[in-house]
């Protein structure tokens, strides 16, 4: 096979004449990936929060609606979610409303359909983990915490959240990593987040080992850094005395 | 102090409260014993509602738990609760297990509350563990903080639910020490426990369950002297026996 691999490629001005690199494609295709990702997970984990504690208390009411929004969440595919939100959510809106959405610069409308899309599937998974984190608490605790006097949410939020909370870290470390690889699929409603950039490049510079290399690399560090810093978050919360701890 | 008229509770046919019915005064110590299974320790939990039941009524100081209308929550801030695994709150220093309730649910401010919580551990010989975490603290020193803990709440009434049960044999007796000097000091206390020295040593009265009910019901003398029961007697016969 000859291939003709050229490096070089990723410092050469783009076709397109945008007074970009190629390697400025990827940049920005970078910071669409981690913008768009972390901001879906910051949500995620505040809805995931409240519907994992939903989930566990004595109202049957609340408890069947967050069962059911996490089912929902969870079951349809994130491909399809994503067209739902794109495509068929404006289209549903109030039509004041929606059109006002689709006369938006498109960039926007792409990053907003993918971050509320991405945030409400993951929300979903991490609701799992925290009912998991709840219900995996000695039952004694939430005792002892209505017997000192506390209310049911003050016992949720001095006793059985920062506990339940430590426990997760682990498993919220994989959805976090999650997060980054499964934007990826926003790439499918034009948002230019990393791999649709690498896409683009082999199109440009027909260069494709170069380009999906690159975009590899960049996911791998991505997650690197991700694993890192919730390894550190792993052990400055971690309880003296307690398993895991020292 | 206490008062229960005909407590029934039931899960599905299960019966686990039958009838149950007894009184409780102020500065009394009752020893509440009985085979596993028996329902003491469903029964010592109604008290403060942490466990509901379908019928009869339980006044604590003059409030019905089981109406609808009660706030159980101020109800509970009064009647201290010791549990069989300490239950203390893994992630937070030993005087913050002290003082944090004092603070959220009676409202004192932290400075107070964090004197009280050292005056209290100094009482259990505990002080110097002050700044350190419920694990790193052995079973027995985790259950004096915990009885500690109870009392920083200024309870009118301890309820005990086998504060020795989870705990190595050597540990037993520090634990049992802290109780009898609070028994001595008049608190009133309604203890579940298979500790009968414990029983002989301070209780005034001793209740014996079988099967949910509430079989014997008698000055400590009657009850060790002469139980009335052939069920008090075997199973007197047997934990006494070793």
């Amino acid at each position: 096979m000859a291939y003709n691999w050229n490096w070089g490629v990723f410092l050469q001005p783009t076709a397109t004449g945008d007074d970009s690199t190629y390697l400025g494609w990827m940049f920005y295709g970078l910071k669409m990936t981690i913008g768009l990702s972390l901001s879906a997970w910051v949500i995620a984990l505040l809805l995931g929060a409240v519907v994992g504690v939903l989930r566990t208390v004595p109202n049957r009411w609340l408890a069947g609606i967050a069962t059911a929004y996490v089912e929902v969440f969870r079951n349809i595919p994130l491909l399809v979610q994503l067209f739902l939100w794109y495509f068929v959510m404006p289209e549903l809106l109030p039509e004041k409303l929606g059109n006002a959405f689709k006369q938006t610069n498109p960039i926007v409308q792409q990053f907003l359909s993918s971050m509320v899309c991405l945030a409400l599937f993951t929300s979903a998974r991490v609701a799992e983990q925290v009912r998991s984190g709840i219900n995996s608490l000695p039952p004694g605790q939430k005792n002892a915490g209505l017997a000192l006097g506390f209310t049911l949410p003050q016992t949720y939020r001095h006793v059985m959240l920062p506990m339940a909370v430590r426990l997760i870290v682990p498993p919220l470390t994989s959805e976090f990593l999650n997060i980054f690889k499964n934007s990826a699929v926003c790439s499918t409603i034009g948002l230019l987040e990393l791999a649709a950039q690498g896409r683009q490049l082999v199109d440009y510079t027909a260069q494709p080992y170069e380009s999906f290399i690159a975009v590899t690399v960049a996911y791998l560090l991505l997650n690197v850094v991700v694993m890192f810093g919730m390894r550190w978050v792993e052990a400055h919360v971690r309880v003296p005395g307690y398993i895991g701890g020292k | 102090m206490i008062s229960m008229n005909k407590v029934s509770k039931h899960y599905g046919s299960f019966q686990v409260l039958a009838d149950c019915t007894t009184e409780v005064h102020k500065g009394e110590v009752i020893v509440v014993c009985g085979p596993s299974g028996s329902g003491k320790s469903t029964l010592i939990k109604c008290v403060n509602g942490l466990e509901p039941f379908q019928s009869g009524e339980i006044i604590v100081n003059g409030v019905s738990v089981g109406d609808p209308k009660t706030n159980l929550s101020k109800l509970r801030s009064t009647v201290g609760m010791v549990f069989q695994n300490f239950e203390l709150f893994p992630h937070m220093r030993i005087i913050d297990n002290l003082a944090i309730a004092q603070v959220k649910v009676l409202g004192r401010n932290p400075e107070q509350a964090r004197e009280k919580g050292l005056k209290l551990l100094d009482r259990v010989g505990l002080r110097v563990q002050a700044e350190k975490y419920p694990g790193q603290l052995s079973g027995g020193q985790q259950q004096r903080v915990a009885i500690a803990r109870a009392l920083s709440m200024d309870p009118i009434c301890m309820l005990f639910d086998e504060p020795t049960s989870a705990l190595d044999p050597e540990m037993i007796n520090e634990v049992l020490d802290v109780m009898t000097e609070l028994a001595q000091e008049g608190m009133t206390m309604m203890c579940v426990t298979h500790e009968m020295g414990f029983a002989r040593r301070v209780a005034n009265r001793v209740i014996f369950m079988d099967q949910g009910r509430i079989v014997e019901d008698d000055s400590k003398e009657a009850f060790f002297g002469n139980p009335r029961s052939e069920r008090a007697q075997q199973f007197l016969a047997k934990i006494l026996h070793h």
